[in-house]
């Protein structure tokens, strides 16, 4: 195995973080494996998505170290724009109020172009090539010439996956990427999501409240409540016992035929 | 004559252009607190002696951070406190111009703008103004859609949003700055607003978006310029009114767009957006 496989796409350590003046996430420590799928589960308000903020650099730390891809994340979030290329970040919704004059092909497009200020147009034929094959591969050709904001929900997940896949990335990280969606378009996703990661020898990170899907999907689970409060394989990390401990002695996990997840008893 | 009227389109372009982001980003009624405390800039520079159009500009860039901070750090909503901070400003702006002499007659000029008595010097700074703008919009055009769609989308992507979203509003300050003297304090909204909604409404790609709301705002204050100068009326409000029949002709020939669209697509086949693709 060479040095640059076996070190880890992400590696944290102590990381501490505030938000509003509250103690938000405290001394998480973990690492992700190249080409592995890890969810990130806890109750609302467990400081999952702040952990994320953090981790991406959008939020400061006060205490532990961020290592992507090998590189140690500054202080104020700066990596190297090479190591930035390779990251992308699904988040729950866009701001689309109204009419958004702005294309799914255009939208796409801009995932392609590195980060700095530049022409819209530069390295234009490039960028239709690449944004062309992503609508392709997400099952989104006949949207190109669509607006954003005229999509249904179950399409624009779609979308975001064209814009994250439209270049070569290493790294990809959802917050609740599947909020919203009815169960069928959670299961297409999903499975889209699945098939582009085994093609891209993508690492993901998802925070997830379906549980069900963590348990058939992910490599490991970290299971947060401000704290660490354990992780590891999902047959071990989603145990009742386990579940119990993170949501609450009231909480049981149910599987129902269209989804699951867990439930106050 | 001939300085009004390319005052009239400078002002109405960089409006537009501005306006088409400041829209997106709900910051209409940003502008809108920043025109009537920009009376507050004036009249202080009255009181001090000082050429007003020079106090402004620092007045209107330093107000807009303030304005800025104090929405971001006092968690109420953003509406109700540029109301707070607008009507305050201009309540005490029209205190202290009560005490100007030499203005006592001149407040309706500060409402409504004099673009008749805008300068080859006012000129030189709007051309700048609209140039620098034109190309930091142009450069920035990745950075400042990803932050208007999700701030953290951009973040993770490697866009410096507090940086861009700072830079933004200092040139819309500074935009707003130079613009009251031709537009005034009432009607300066207008001029960011009305040329980027009706824009919004006509454009299915981002730079056509900008390239229209631009050329609205600019061709609108010409044409509105030239009713002006026909009937004698006064300027700005003849501007404004000119702009708005540009927003309803925009309104009418999308519902139309949407309508002719809407019935080239067959029942049952209609799928979110399909009427507005099916018209591409």
């Amino acid at each position: 195995m060479s040095s640059s496989t076996a070190t880890p796409v992400l590696a944290v350590q102590g990381l501490t973080v505030q938000r509003d003046g509250l103690l938000a996430v405290d001394a998480v420590s973990f690492q992700l494996a190249r080409e592995t799928d890890t969810a990130l589960v806890g109750p609302n308000g467990a400081g999952k998505s702040t952990l994320v903020a953090a981790l991406l650099g959008l939020l400061p730390r006060q205490a532990g170290t961020v290592l992507l891809m090998g590189h140690a994340l500054g202080p104020a979030g700066q990596l190297p724009r090479s190591v930035r290329t390779q990251i992308a970040y699904l988040p729950q919704t866009l701001s689309l109020q109204g009419r958004f004059p702005l294309s799914v092909a255009e939208f796409v497009g801009f995932g392609f172009d590195p980060p700095g200020l530049r022409l819209p147009w530069a390295g234009g034929q490039r960028r239709h090539g690449a944004v062309q094959r992503a609508l392709e591969r997400t099952g989104c050709r006949d949207l190109g010439e669509r607006l954003l904001s005229e999509l249904s929900g179950g399409q624009l997940k779609r979308v975001l996956l064209a814009f994250c896949v439209v270049r070569p990335r290493q790294l990809l990280v959802l917050d609740e990427a599947q909020a919203g969606l009815d169960a069928p378009s959670s299961e297409q996703f999903h499975q889209l999501l699945l098939e582009l990661r085994r093609q891209e020898g993508w690492t993901v990170l998802q925070v997830s409240h379906d549980l069900e899907m963590v348990r058939r999907t992910c490599d490991q689970v970290l299971c947060l409540n401000r704290r660490l409060r354990c992780s590891g394989a999902p047959d071990h990390a989603l145990s009742p016992a386990r579940l119990a401990e993170l949501y609450g002695p009231n909480v049981v996990p149910y599987r129902h035929e269209h989804n699951s997840g867990v439930r106050r008893g | 004559m001939q300085r009004a009227l390319i005052g009239g389109l400078l002002t109405g372009s960089l409006g537009g252009l501005l306006g088409s982001f400041a829209v997106l980003r709900q910051l209409s009624f940003f502008s809108d607190a920043l025109g009537h405390s920009a009376l507050l800039g004036i009249t202080l520079g009255l009181l001090l002696g000082i050429n007003p159009t020079l106090v402004l500009i620092p007045f209107a860039v330093i107000f807009a951070l303030l304005i800025n901070q104090l929405v971001q750090r006092s968690r109420l909503p953003a509406d109700a406190l540029l109301n707070i901070v607008y009507s305050t400003s201009l309540a005490f702006a029209v205190v202290a111009l009560s005490l100007v002499e030499t203005y006592r007659g001149g407040i309706q000029q500060l409402l409504f703008g004099d673009i008749l008595g805008i300068a080859w010097p006012d000129l030189v700074v709007i051309a700048v103004l609209l140039l620098g703008a034109l190309v930091y919009l142009a450069l920035s055009l990745r950075a400042q859609v990803l932050l208007t769609l999700n701030d953290d989308l951009a973040g993770a992507f490697g866009v410096r949003a507090n940086w861009h979203r700072l830079a933004f509003i200092i040139l819309l300050a500074v935009v707003v700055a130079v613009s009251i003297k031709a537009v005034g304090v009432l009607l300066i909204s207008a001029f960011v607003v009305i040329p980027a909604c009706a824009g919004r409404l006509l454009s299915r790609r981002f730079p056509v978006y900008m390239l229209i709301s631009g050329t609205l705002g600019g061709g609108c204050a010409l044409l509105g310029l030239l009713v002006s100068g026909l009937t004698n009326l006064p300027s700005g409000p003849c501007v404004v009114i000119v702009q708005f029949a540009g927003f309803v002709l925009a309104l009418l020939v999308s519902q139309v767009r949407y309508w002719s669209a809407a019935s080239a697509v067959p029942a049952g086949t209609r799928t979110p957006g399909a009427a507005q693709a099916a018209r591409e």
